[in-house]
């Protein structure tokens, strides 16, 4: 009956979650779903293995957790420390991203449909899972409380089973993110995309230097 | 049209008389006389005076419109003056107010913050799913700099852009003015090739910050991107963050405000970075009128495509007979064209049957908006210079 | 005329009149609807709503509702506290205030009430309770932390202690 109370808790902190992950998780995915293939089916390869990766970011970190115990390393200073490596990495992996994503439009983006060339499928697989997995670390306040409360529990399997209740509970969120597979892919998007994830990794970059030299996160 | 008829070399359009054009000015001559006689400035004279130069100013330029068939020269005089008066008024007022054009976090918190239309596209989705602005504003007026508060912007920006999509960019931006003023300078362009794809800009900004005002719950494009806190007022840096923001508004200010428009002869702000201007391109699509070509007139010369400072036209698209979405209805391919085979369209009519009537009924809708909001704009800054030279 | 193209010019002359509408009408409505929207300006600038008023002397102490960011703001959940008028303040303002209004005091807030609007303020917040954090001289560099002067009021946003 406990367990059960507690894992309920998961799937509803994960619940409540969704749209902070989402809202958290956009400038990342939404521009990468928009870089690759439109279809359903390519884009929801992508949200899978993104999700996927995005899941063993959270069960390494629920591991961690609960060896180190939750406290120490939910510190706020080497919490700070940890997110501004993490978004430094971000940054990088959106800016290889953005590079790579030069193909999506070779030989020719005239065309609704583009061509399906092999590098674009095993780039798609990589690239998901390495931004998921730091999406994962990321360390947004409700990923903190779920790993404190996944942390209390008596043993590793239970805090590890504990995160993947929570990360379904915030996983169904992302189901109306394969909806981007709608978009025509054509050169338009895809530059508009690639641009995006520059700017966007211009301010992830700054902010995790900002984090891991000790400074507040935002200029207010 | 018979393909049988040669047309001459060039054709343009035909000046009309001075009676006539005053005939056609006549709504915009009344139109402006109920604009500027405002009850509330009867007890100051500076403000009558300014008024009454403004409303002089735009029967003038209208009148002109008239008379020679062309739009742009006119509306570009009209949109640089806005352009170039409404920091005037406005750093005066701050300045004024509080001393200082940097706002303290005081004025934010006490919800003082003016709000102009560009953080628009960005509160939408906070809005959306928390019913939070996320503006240091006040939705209703609120004394100090707050002006009219948010839903007064909000409200005037959707009736304007109901009424000419984005000709707001051409006819109402009190930003624009200033680059495209800098733009008409140099008498050639150093840069000549843009490569088309920068055209993609404005909605990698609006994609990028939308995401970000989201995450981060701060309206990102004014906190790190817009250039124009340089002419109005910024967030005072308070730490090492808010150093490297205010740094990155002036630089891009110089770029794409300066030094880009004098290298290229172009609206580069507006063209490859402003997130505004994309989101107004959509009301494009719902707009009654716009800018077409005659295919049957067209012989590709590309002199529109040159002549547009936004880089609205393509070798595609002339091809289709249309401008692109990012039209903002200046009217510089309608005059630079020889043979007169740009033309205003109402959509729904044919193409280049009856053009001017589409130019008229455009202009009657635009210029009645210019003079209501950029005029009363334009009438201020005057207004905050007689307070200086009296 | 076709039928489309009197369609089209009748949707065009309506247009025309929404623009004759625009100053005396439309703006006005739009403005009307949009602040009827039940929106509000995000807490983290406004401070949250006033839940309760509590009289001292001359002065008054406006406790405000606790402002909880939103989950990626990079800011600490705080309660904001305001004592106007500043001219009724005594010099030095030592008080002990009782927040959420359960009869045990809470923090114990002192600072110097300048004169001088211009004067930077400087405050020290001694929780007594485990709810709140210790504040000392802090200016204004967080909206979750801070103390400043506006209009007649001199604001102090106590940040909520980690839980």
């Amino acid at each position: 009956m406990a367990a059960s109370v507690q894992f309920g808790e998961a799937l509803v902190l994960g619940l409540a979650s969704g749209p902070a992950c989402i809202a958290a998780c956009g400038p990342v995915i939404v521009p990468s779903l928009l870089t690759e293939r439109a279809g359903l089916q390519a884009n929801a390869q992508f949200l899978l293995v993104f999700l996927g990766a995005r899941l063993v970011g959270y069960l390494l970190f629920a591991i961690g957790a609960w060896e180190l115990g939750a406290l120490a390393s939910m510190l706020p200073g080497s919490r700070m420390l940890m997110s501004g490596v993490i978004y430094v990495m971000l940054a990088c992996s959106l800016i290889w991203y953005a590079y790579s994503a030069r193909r999506m439009c070779s030989p020719s983006c005239s065309g609704s449909r583009l061509v399906n060339i092999g590098e674009t499928k095993s780039r798609g697989a990589g690239g998901a899972s390495v931004l998921g997995l730091l999406t994962g670390f990321s360390l947004c306040p409700p990923f903190v409380v779920a790993g404190i409360r996944a942390a209390q529990l008596s043993s590793v399997a239970q805090a590890v089973l504990f995160f993947s209740i929570f990360f379904v509970g915030t996983s169904v969120w992302f189901v109306p993110l394969a909806g981007l597979s709608c978009v025509t892919r054509n050169e338009a998007v895809v530059t508009v995309a690639r641009i995006a994830m520059v700017l966007i990794a211009i301010y992830y970059g700054s902010m995790g230097i900002v984090m891991m030299l000790g400074g507040k996160g935002n200029g207010h | 049209m018979a393909t049988n008829v040669r047309l001459p070399r060039t054709v343009s359009p035909a000046p009309r008389t001075i009676g006539r054009s005053l005939l056609l000015t006549s709504p915009i001559i009344v139109w402006s006389i109920l604009m500027f006689a405002n009850p509330n400035t009867q007890g100051d004279r500076r403000s009558q005076i300014a008024g009454a130069i403004t409303a002089v100013f735009m029967i003038a330029l209208f009148f002109m419109m008239m008379r020679t068939g062309t739009t742009y020269r006119c509306r570009r005089l009209f949109f640089v003056s806005l352009g170039i008066l409404f920091p005037v008024g406005f750093i005066h007022n701050v300045i004024a107010a509080r001393g200082t054009m940097g706002i303290p976090i005081e004025e934010m918190i006490a919800g003082r913050t003016p709000f102009c239309f560009m953080p628009i596209p960005l509160l939408i989705l906070p809005a959306a799913f928390t019913r939070t602005l996320v503006f240091p504003g006040s939705i209703l007026p609120n004394g100090g700099m707050s002006g009219g508060g948010m839903a007064a912007m909000v409200g005037i920006w959707l009736a304007i852009t109901l009424v000419i999509g984005k000709g707001w960019c051409s006819y109402a931006c009190f930003f624009g003015g200033i680059e495209e003023g800098i733009a008409a300078l140099p008498k050639r362009a150093k840069i000549r090739k843009i490569d088309v794809r920068w055209r993609y800009g404005p909605w990698a900004v609006l994609l990028a910050m939308v995401l970000l005002s989201l995450a981060l719950f701060e309206p990102a494009y004014c906190m790190w991107l817009c250039p124009f806190k340089a002419v109005s007022e910024y967030v005072a840096a308070r730490n090492t963050v808010g150093l490297v923001q205010n740094g990155i508004f002036v630089t891009l200010f110089a770029g794409l405000v300066i030094v880009l428009p004098l290298l290229t002869k172009k609206r580069t702000q507006c063209s490859i970075f402003c997130p505004f201007g994309a989101f107004q391109s959509i009301f494009n699509k719902t707009s009654i009128f716009e800018v077409k070509i005659d295919q049957t007139r067209c012989q590709p010369c590309v002199l529109c495509q040159n002549a547009c400072p936004n880089m609205s036209l393509s070798r595609e698209s002339i091809a289709r007979g249309e401008t692109l979405m990012s039209c903002m209805k200046c009217g510089a391919c309608v005059d630079v064209c020889p043979r007169q085979a740009v033309v205003w369209h109402i959509k729904g009519t044919e193409v280049a049957v009856k053009p001017e009537r589409a130019r008229l009924m455009f202009l009657y809708a635009a210029w009645a908006m210019a003079v209501m909001f950029g005029g009363s704009i334009i009438a201020q800054g005057l207004t905050t210079i007689l307070h200086f030279l009296a | 005329m076709r039928l489309r193209a009197k369609l089209a010019y009748t949707a065009a002359g309506l247009t025309l009149l929404a623009a004759l509408l625009v100053p005396f009408l439309l703006m006005g409505l739009f403005t009307r609807t949009f602040a009827a929207m039940d929106l509000h300006v995000d807490e983290m600038y406004s401070g949250g709503p006033t839940v309760r008023t509590v009289q001292s002397g001359a002065y008054s102490i406006a406790i405000h509702r606790p402002v909880y960011p939103h989950m990626l703001q990079n800011e600490r959940p705080f309660v904001q506290l305001d004592w106007k008028p500043v001219s009724a303040l005594p010099g030095r303002v030592s008080d002990v205030v009782d927040i959420d209004g359960d009869g045990r005091p809470d923090v114990r807030v002192s600072f110097e009430a300048p004169k001088d609007p211009k004067t930077p303020l400087r405050v020290n917040v001694e929780p007594l309770s485990l709810r709140y954090e210790a504040m000392r001289n802090v200016g204004k560099e967080q909206y979750s932390r801070l103390i400043v002067r506006v209009d007649d009021a001199i604001l102090i946003r106590v940040p909520l202690a980690n839980q």
